[in-house]
């Protein structure tokens, strides 16, 4: 591809939004930024990636912390800052690339060539997804899991940006997978993307 | 009055909630909250011009003994205690010129070199190093360059930074306590209750040196292993030379001069007269002086937005102190603790501990100041025992928390920034018990020295 694209992708738990990121790097032929955010971080600084990891879209604890002149005891917050200070970089040096959540949409707002999407779905297929994927026994479990996981994302997402999680006002495209299935929804988001592509 | 103390309490507790909160910026607080104290309290309900004019405290840049005091004029002031202003806004200006020369990097790997770069001798001398220096400067400056240092030092001699940070934050914490412009509650003490520095090196200096020998062993003892591990394994690196450091010779001996000449000024102020806003003023002069084209940018690299979160926050107590609500909770500790000399200083020393472990202790002394004056004037109590106690009690507590003091944020964050990342658990695990020593020997001290 002759110009930059950088496709970033919100989603709620259970939503395939991974899948579906996945899928859109391989027909693009992108390189995909996620948990491996951070391998790629931890190498630079020459620390183990499982240690940042545990912070990772982590909500801030309020009472915990402290800013002091522009310095926080905050590690989430300091994870945050080193993944848009990579991504700014990959994205400043004119690189291609998907992004699985971390704020992204909002981290790279100013790039022209960023496509911004939010993966949705409706509660039973999510429940259904993440049973699979866990191999969780019961619908109850799975759903404690999405809500718990949903609401760690929404909480991180929200300290750190001024839109809100899932607000559809502040992505290019908002989308329910369960609706058309994982495989219609990229065929969808593909479209979309070399339409906008196209046009912009 | 009644109306007047329930508006006052309420200002003061909003404030101290939205300053935890961090919400809004806390000289924007400290601000708004003050102009609500001198409209509602002091003119709706006091109809008091005199008080407004009490706070403000304008008059005092044009008195002699804001500048000079001859003998041992020991004069408490209320309201805004502009020498306090004016002597931080002289120190910012003087460590700003100072770190732009390069000198506490030149220190830094100064005392590296000299030590032949070994892990456990670095711990050692980094921690003296941060103890002296956060005498005489912020102990966040201290922090931000020894941090620095460690981080860089770490990465070649491949050891872990983190138990170097959390013991160089440690020491310069306990480092503050022991001089008069070493933390802003000591300096808002000094300068509010008439003390020297002297007066401060003398008693709680030398508790500072006595418990600075427990917590460096404490440290040593905690961290030798696996430094000692990391000496073992350690291979051949390029070392950074002190020289390195300095950017501009003539620069760094000026600001070398100017550092040294404000430590002689500050210790024999009590000699000379010279009050520390005349000190600040000195040294902000003699620092612009030299930097010549600089001078610009270090007066526009003055950190105003502490500056105004010191004035905003003296009007709001000032106003806790006119509408008398200091003096019932000095009346309530009495009433506790009835004339027992020991359990009031005990109150005083922990109670500022552990308060200041857990929220900003600026506010906190500058509080408690009108509090131990008046509990000195009902129980008899030297008011000095009762000062060196609030001052131990509120820069040490600070220590046992990652969000207790400035330093801790700052050196936390540094260390996170390279992706060593310090918790709750891990700080507090190490903190907690050098604090516990500390205010154990704290109090120690006071009651055989002075009880």
């Amino acid at each position: 591809m002759d110009r930059q694209l950088i496709i970033s992708i919100g989603r709620e738990f259970g939503s395939g939004g991974h899948i579906i990121a996945e899928a859109l790097a391989k027909r693009f032929d992108l390189p995909l930024y996620d948990h491996n955010l951070l391998e790629h971080i931890a190498e630079e600084k020459n620390v183990d990636h499982e240690y940042l990891r545990k912070y990772e879209e982590k909500p801030k604890l309020k009472f915990f912390t402290k800013k002091v002149k522009g310095h926080t005891n905050s590690f989430s917050e300091h994870i945050f800052r080193m993944q848009f200070e990579y991504l700014q970089k990959k994205g400043d040096a004119g690189e291609s690339f998907v992004v699985v959540g971390r704020c992204s949409e909002a981290m790279l707002s100013h790039n022209p060539n960023l496509v911004s999407v939010f993966v949705l779905g409706d509660t039973p297929c999510k429940i259904k997804r993440v049973k699979e994927v866990y191999g969780l026994k019961t619908d109850e479990e799975a759903h404690k899991m999405r809500i718990k996981k949903d609401m760690e994302r929404k909480l991180y997402h929200n300290s750190h940006c001024k839109g809100k999680w899932g607000d559809s006002r502040n992505y290019h495209i908002s989308i329910n997978s369960s609706k058309l299935g994982i495989e219609k929804t990229v065929d969808l988001l593909e479209d979309y993307i070399r339409e906008y592509i196209s046009k912009n | 009055m009644l109306v007047a103390q329930v508006f006052s309490v309420m200002i003061f507790v909003v404030m101290f909630l939205v300053i935890i909160s961090e919400k809004v910026e806390r000289h924007i607080v400290t601000l708004l909250s003050a102009a609500l104290m001198l409209i509602v309290v002091f003119g709706l309900c006091m109809h008091s011009f005199t008080a407004i004019n009490e706070v403000l405290n304008l008059g005092s840049f044009a008195k002699l003994n804001f500048w000079y005091q001859s003998g041992q004029a020991h004069e408490e002031s209320s309201g805004i205690n502009w020498a306090t202003i004016v002597f931080i806004m002289g120190m910012m200006v003087m460590v700003e010129g100072m770190g732009e020369s390069g000198f506490f990097r030149w220190l830094c790997l100064g005392i590296a070199k000299l030590v032949k770069y070994r892990a456990t001798s670095i711990l050692i001398t980094f921690m003296i190093m941060s103890l002296v220096l956060a005498m005489f400067i912020d102990s966040i400056t201290v922090i931000l360059f020894l941090a620095a240092v460690t981080l860089e030092l770490a990465k070649l001699l491949k050891f872990n930074p983190v138990p170097l940070i959390m013991a160089e934050i440690f020491c310069a914490n306990l480092g503050g306590s022991a001089t008069m412009c070493g933390d802003p509650p000591n300096i808002i003490i000094g300068t509010s209750l008439g003390y020297s520095f002297f007066d401060f090196i003398m008693n709680t200096g030398f508790i500072a040196l006595v418990s600075a020998i427990f917590v460096i062993v404490y440290y040593y003892i905690c961290f030798r292993k696996p430094l000692k591990e990391s000496e073992k394994s350690r291979g051949k690196a390029v070392y950074p030379q002190p020289s390195e450091a300095i950017k501009s010779k003539g620069e760094f001996l000026a600001s070398t001069f100017i550092f040294l000449a404000a430590v002689v000024l500050l210790v024999t102020h009590a000699q000379t007269g010279l009050t520390v806003a005349a000190i600040g003023v000195i040294v902000t002069i003699a620092t612009l002086i030299f930097a010549g084209k600089k001078s610009i940018m270090l007066i526009k690299k003055i950190d105003y937005k502490t500056l105004l979160f010191f004035i905003g926050l003296f009007v709001v107590v000032g106003g806790l102190e006119q509408t008398k609500i200091l003096e019932l909770l000095a009346d309530l500790i009495v009433s506790i603790c009835g004339d027992n000399k020991f359990l009031i200083v005990g109150i005083i020393i922990w109670a500022s501990g552990i308060a200041s472990a857990l929220v900003d202790n600026i506010p906190f002394a500058a509080t408690m100041i009108p509090v131990i004056s008046s509990l000195s004037a009902t129980t008899g109590i030297d008011l000095g025992t009762l000062s060196w106690s609030l001052a131990m009690g509120t820069d040490v507590g600070g220590s046992a928390t990652p969000i207790g003091a400035s330093a801790n944020v700052v050196g936390i964050s540094a260390a996170a920034q390279e992706g060593h990342f310090i918790g709750w658990g891990k700080y507090c695990k190490y903190a907690i018990p050098a604090t516990f020593i500390v205010l154990v020997i704290s109090t120690a001290i006071i009651y055989v020295r002075y009880l």
